[in-house]
């Protein structure tokens, strides 16, 4: 696809302690993508290697068409960045930030700032070291919405806030959704929200993506199978169950390419399926990364 | 339009010292205040706490205009604006050298001043003056260079402490040179040969400075 | 978008709840045959969810029949008198499914639960009468 927003291929960086291997990745025009993974899988730095803000070792990185690191500049006219670990200067206010931006900046669009001063509750003319944590998370993304950018890259945007912020946060991500040609790129921990907004979903855990594709698919491969064991019966090792636990006569099954089939084979044996379950995303996500840990171990 | 980003940020750090800097041409003027005044002690007070407020500036102004950016944590913020890391230099080298300049040029050309005009002080004063602020510029290049090529606080320090214990130690080696004390105390200022090499040097110690800054700069792969 | 409700605590996936919420509105008659439903991008905005999702919901949707979408013109709801009883008559069957499942769970014999059911028709006749 000649249009894609995002398309990472073969991307390794190399750390004295971590290291990003092979990184593929691709990001359609119109979409969300969520990136989820635990604390040091390499989210912050593959979000880092986007903006060109760190040089990858090796492989290709293409943001709007534009090749990064080299053409950041072009780049970076388009894209809206934030991360947790920014700051905005404390002794200045927030409207200075805004004047600073919009005289960057000809999209500009000072009718919905204006907006979302209002629907953030901020008040431009603080300083921002006065802002609580989360009313300075609320400013830097404002800034960042404002300007009505192509992609937005969002390093954990909704990391550290009240219930009330989170939802404004996640209003204002799917609001841009509104606009087919406008495309975001986020990370979380937090998988309820992952799950919601996202239509993309990117795993990644110990520098490697694990799984990377459409949210509702990957969602329907996983399933959570309640089965009754009778005494004298030994639960065989199926292909696509990657865990089971098993007390007593009871055992749960865990799969990640579900198909009824599944079930059937667990019948033949003279298991019986009390239930299939769907899982939540935090669910999967603790079974895969354990999974995939698994694999790569043995 | 990429030109205008650097301008951007070049007017957002002079509006953001502000302060400082009006603080410290004002600090510099109060000293040659005292200095006007006369009687030894004012004038001796006068004229240290004049180049003082030169070192002072000189190394506050690295710190706080390209030290905290990281330490702060806003170095993200402006590297997500459309500028490179060459062009990020550019603007923090333009605007940590006029924010010094522009003070320490005030000042001198204040100082000068004020020796010419005063009948008690000997025009001869002015190559003091040309040097000592010299060792200023030269003290802040240094530590203005420490600062953007390592972005570390703890080297800025130690280029700061370096710098300052030995100005005291060019000055009491000048000292001790007896044409240049002659020249001094002369009544109309003596461009001797030695008097111009020392400002030559200190000219090429600061193109070198700004040079290797770039150089090392332009290196640099991880910048975040 | 009034109403609707993306509950954090029920299990079900998103397109499930979104489903079920539209064929609500559909059984009891506040949306209306013909009537056209917003479209999925703008009900994506509306619920903070992905669009993905709601295109999902839609599609399911469509493929029982409860929705049309046409290409360029958007959404509606299909026309389909009865349709209606449909969908109650597919709640009860789930709802009887599950019965039969917990039963099972409990170890409860068919006519157990047949007897079950019998109490419990009669516990709410007398709480109506009263």
């Amino acid at each position: 696809m000649m249009d894609l927003v995002i398309k990472l291929d073969g991307v390794r960086k190399k750390y004295r302690f971590f290291s990003l291997d092979n990184i593929c990745l691709e990001l359609p025009p119109g979409q969300i993508m969520g990136l989820i993974g635990p604390n040091g899988a390499g989210k912050s730095t593959t979000i880092r290697i986007l903006m060109g803000l760190v040089h990858q070792d090796g492989g290709d990185v293409r943001v709007l068409g534009h090749r990064m690191p080299q053409e950041q500049v072009s780049a970076k006219w388009d894209i809206g960045f934030a991360s947790d670990d920014m700051r905005l200067y404390e002794a200045m206010t927030l409207e200075w930030h805004m004047n600073l931006i919009r005289s960057i900046y000809p999209k500009w669009d000072a009718a919905y700032a204006q907006l979302l001063l209002k629907r953030f509750g901020l008040r431009a003319e603080q300083r921002i070291k006065e802002f609580s944590h989360g009313q300075r998370v609320k400013a830097t993304l404002l800034l960042v919405f404002a300007r009505r950018p192509r992609l937005l890259i969002l390093d954990e945007p909704t990391t550290g806030l009240d219930p009330v912020a989170r939802h404004e946060i996640l209003r204002e991500l799917t609001g841009v959704m509104a606009d087919e040609g406008r495309s975001i790129l986020f990370s979380s921990h937090n998988t309820q929200d992952v799950e919601q907004i996202s239509d993309q979903i990117t795993f990644i855990d110990r520098g490697r993506i694990i799984d990377s594709m459409d949210k509702e698919v990957y969602l329907d491969r996983w399933r959570r199978l309640r089965l009754e064991v009778p005494a004298g019966i030994e639960l065989p090792a199926l292909p696509g169950i990657i865990h089971v636990r098993q007390q007593g006569r009871l055992a749960i099954a865990t799969s990640n390419v579900f198909a009824p089939d599944l079930a059937n084979a667990y019948e033949n044996t003279g298991a019986r399926v009390q239930s299939i379950e769907t899982m939540t995303l935090e669910e999967i996500f603790v079974a895969n990364v354990e999974h995939s840990r698994e694999e790569v171990d043995a | 339009m990429k030109g205008s980003v650097v301008q951007t940020l070049i007017l957002s750090d002079w509006n953001r010292h502000r302060f400082f800097i009006m603080l410290s041409i004002f600090g510099g003027v109060l000293a040659l205040g005292l200095v006007a005044w006369g009687g030894e002690l004012p004038t001796i007070l006068g004229s240290t706490w004049f180049f003082v407020s030169l070192i002072v500036l000189g190394c506050m102004m690295p710190v706080s205009n390209v030290i905290n950016e990281r330490k702060k944590q806003t170095l993200p913020f402006l590297m997500s604006l459309p500028i490179s890391v060459a062009q990020y230099t550019l603007a923090k080298i333009v605007s940590t050298f006029g924010m010094f300049l522009v003070p320490w040029l005030s000042l001198v050309v204040a100082g000068g001043l004020l020796i010419v005009g005063r009948q008690n002080i000997p025009d001869g004063i002015i190559t003091v003056l040309l040097i000592l602020a010299g060792f200023t510029l030269v003290g802040f290049c240094v530590v203005a260079g420490v600062a953007i090529a390592t972005e570390s606080e703890s080297w800025t320090i130690v280029a700061t402490i370096a710098l300052n214990s030995s100005y005291g130690f060019g000055w009491y080696v000048l000292i001790r040179n007896r044409e240049l004390r002659t020249g001094f105390g002369n009544a109309d200022p003596v461009w001797s040969p030695t008097v111009l090499t020392i400002l030559l040097s200190e000219a090429a110690i600061v193109a070198v400075v700004l040079a290797l800054t770039f150089f090392v700069q332009s290196r640099k792969r991880d910048f975040i | 978008m009034d109403g609707f409700v993306i509950s954090q605590t029920d299990k079900r996936p998103i397109y499930l709840q979104i489903m079920e919420q539209i064929k609500r509105r559909v059984a009891v008659g506040d949306w209306a045959e013909g009537q056209s439903i917003p479209s999925i991008r703008q009900l994506a905005v509306d619920l903070s969810v992905s669009v993905i999702t709601v295109k999902r919901a839609y599609l399911e949707l469509e493929r029982e029949g409860v929705i049309v979408t046409q290409q360029g013109k958007g959404s509606r709801v299909a026309p389909n008198p009865g349709l209606g009883m449909r969908l109650q008559e597919q709640e009860l069957k789930k709802h009887l499914e599950q019965a039969i499942r917990l039963s099972a769970v409990l170890g409860l014999q068919p006519e157990e639960l047949e007897g079950r059911l019998r109490e419990a028709s009669e516990n709410i006749a007398a709480k109506e009468s009263s």
